[in-house]
């Protein structure tokens, strides 16, 4: 019984990784229309810059705010010199340009890190005991909690702000909304940097618990792409479903048999798009 | 007539060429011959790519299935390399009977994804599922079951390099008949507005499905190919991460024309060839380059010459009009 509760909240967490990494593509993809594959970039460079300043300085805090901004950085660098650019292009283009960049970032980590994979050690130790012997490490529980912060705050940003309000508004209607002086491209670089920080984050607090490697990011994309996938484009509540029963996949499934931890995801959502091709809470676009 | 005269001539040419390289550089022969077979394996996708606006992360899927199709042909049943070929293709066809009903009601960005999902599936199956047949990562060795072919025994390198080019010589006719006929052309209509062709009274969806159709066979056939090349084939083949060189090579070449898909195969292969002599990994340059072929030259190499050839012909074109003068 306990192996089957600490199956479930081990899912949790991982719900919660993928909830932060999958919120730079949910938003690139339902809400600007690009396929930001490059968003996984800011995932792994948060991740590296994690270890570099906890080697450096030995806070793991300080290591995730720099992974953060990093990712930030970033994104914003990305936004206003490349993605500006292509917002009105078909998304097949998007995808390769995107692409490329994420090759490019790969090629960086490799230049600056180096290609075997690094190691870092978990910023709490302790291990919560619950009721029935089940025994959970508190950097999990963690995790959890940071996640959902990161979901009401963006969910706050996208439904109580003006910002939020203008975005939507400006992608169902640019003209309109520029000519009632709302500056969109700025609106859009502020909701994509906002994203992006959010994936670096995901990558810092993931840092700890995978190795960080070059190749980090390829096995996330895949990951992150059928999170949003299955929640349906566009919508921020479906990406939030999606990551909370992949997480469940990822480890009860892991649970019953190792294989499945891998390839599940990919069955669920082979199905589920096979059966309802625009997600569980997509819009048709 | 001139447009004429090279879609005779313009398959003769390029094998013609390989030859002549295959002579000038006789070390470089494993190399050409891996061109030969990745054009039709980069052609596979250009029917996706340039004919229906379907872009596939997942083709390594289609070329791992065609070379563990002709592997377990090799080791469990016979050593006809031809049937084992014709095997390939077979399994190629009955897949894409299986997955078009599926597939081809998807917008492109699904259908990409889905295609990144059957990749890690066919990895998982080819693994996993099927390791006593398949011997999982170990991979599956067959060299010692080929049996000898007539007239030319193409278990030999020497000989399979211009077996390669036969076929690619073939497919390359095939192919421009497909791009001239009304088939191709209303491929490509239902690319540039699938609600027209609705409306005009076409079947957008068998169009489409027998596209798919072509395009995995050749990726099958590409993969049986790959397999009879290397003697063994593993579930590295299939990996996701490669699915973005066959991408690249289809762009770099030029989307949707009949001579694109065998100029990216040597453009890209040439450039992994001499980027990987002074660098280990080429993430780096494969970015680098897929950014500028996109904003720079986005019809390829062959847009490059086509481009070239009409600046030749306006050249002479002038020439005539002052002559006239």
């Amino acid at each position: 019984m306990e192996i089957w509760i600490t199956a479930i909240i081990y899912g949790l967490a991982s719900s919660g990784i993928l909830f932060l990494v999958s919120l730079a593509l949910s938003i690139g993809y339902g809400l600007m229309r690009v396929v930001n594959m490059e968003a996984m970039v800011y995932y792994s460079f948060g991740a590296y810059v994690t270890y570099t300043i906890m080697s450096l300085t030995g806070s793991f805090i300080l290591g995730a705010l720099g992974g953060m901004l990093v990712g930030a950085g970033l994104g914003l660098l990305v936004e206003t010199q490349l993605l500006r650019k292509i917002y009105n292009r078909e998304m097949m283009f998007t995808m390769v340009v995107t692409f490329g960049v994420f090759m490019i970032g790969i090629g960086i980590i490799q230049f600056v890190w180096g290609l075997e994979p690094k190691p870092v050690a978990s910023p709490i130790s302790g291990i919560v005991k619950f009721f029935g012997g089940v025994q959970i490490p508190a950097y999990r529980l963690l995790i959890i909690v940071i996640a959902v912060i990161a979901y009401i705050l963006i969910q706050l940003m996208m439904n109580k702000t003006i910002i939020g309000k203008a975005l939507r508004a400006g992608i169902d209607n640019r003209e309109n909304v520029e000519g009632l002086g709302v500056n969109i491209n700025k609106i859009f670089t502020i909701t994509f940097v906002v994203a992006s920080a959010f994936a670096g984050l995901g990558g810092a607090l993931n840092a700890p618990l995978v190795m960080v490697g070059p190749y980090m990011g390829f096995d996330m994309l895949l990951f992150a792409f059928i999170t949003v996938i299955l929640g349906g484009l566009g919508s921020i509540k479906g990406t939030m479903v999606a990551a909370l029963i992949l997480g469940q996949v990822i480890n009860v499934g892991g649970t019953i048999w190792a294989p499945l931890a891998t390839v599940g995801p990919f069955i669920v959502m082979f199905f589920t798009i096979l059966i309802r091709p625009t997600g569980l809470f997509g819009k048709d676009i | 007539m001139n447009k004429k005269l090279l879609s005779i001539l313009g398959p003769v040419i390029i094998v013609a060429l390989m030859i002549v390289f295959r002579y000038l550089f006789p070390n470089k022969i494993t190399f050409l011959t891996e061109v030969g077979i990745f054009s039709i394996y980069v052609m596979g996708n250009n029917i996706l790519m340039g004919y229906l606006g379907y872009t596939s992360f997942g083709q390594p899927f289609y070329l791992s299935v065609g070379a563990y199709s002709a592997a377990i042909f090799f080791a469990y049943f016979g050593g006809n390399i031809f049937l084992a070929i014709i095997v390939a293709i077979v399994v190629g066809l009955l897949l894409s009977l299986v997955l078009a009903p599926g597939l081809m009601r998807l917008k492109s960005s699904y259908f990409t994804l889905i295609n990144a999902a059957l990749c890690m599936i066919g990895v998982f199956i080819f693994e996993r599922l099927l390791i006593d047949v398949t011997n999982g990562n170990d991979g599956l060795w067959f060299r010692g079951n080929m049996a000898a072919t007539p007239l030319l025994d193409v278990r030999y390198p020497k000989n399979f390099f211009f077996f390669v080019l036969l076929i690619l010589l073939i497919a390359f006719y095939l192919y421009q008949k497909m791009d001239k006929s009304a088939f191709g052309i209303s491929m490509k209509a239902t690319k540039a507005n699938p609600e027209k062709m609705t409306f005009l009274g076409y079947n957008v969806f068998k169009i489409r499905s027998i596209g798919y159709a072509i395009s995995i066979m050749m990726s099958t056939l590409a993969g049986s190919l790959y397999a009879i090349n290397f003697g063994f084939v593993n579930p590295n083949l299939g990996e996701n991460t490669r699915a973005i060189e066959v991408l690249l090579a289809t762009l770099i070449g030029g989307v949707g024309s009949v001579f694109g898909p065998f100029f990216g195969a040597l453009g890209f292969l040439g450039m992994k060839d001499i980027v990987s002599t002074f660098m280990t990994r080429w993430e780096f340059v494969v970015g680098v380059l897929t950014i500028i072929v996109l904003f720079k030259f986005n019809r390829g190499i062959w847009g490059l010459i086509e481009d070239g050839a009409g600046l030749v012909q306006r050249g002479r074109n002038k020439k005539t009009v002052k002559v006239g003068e």
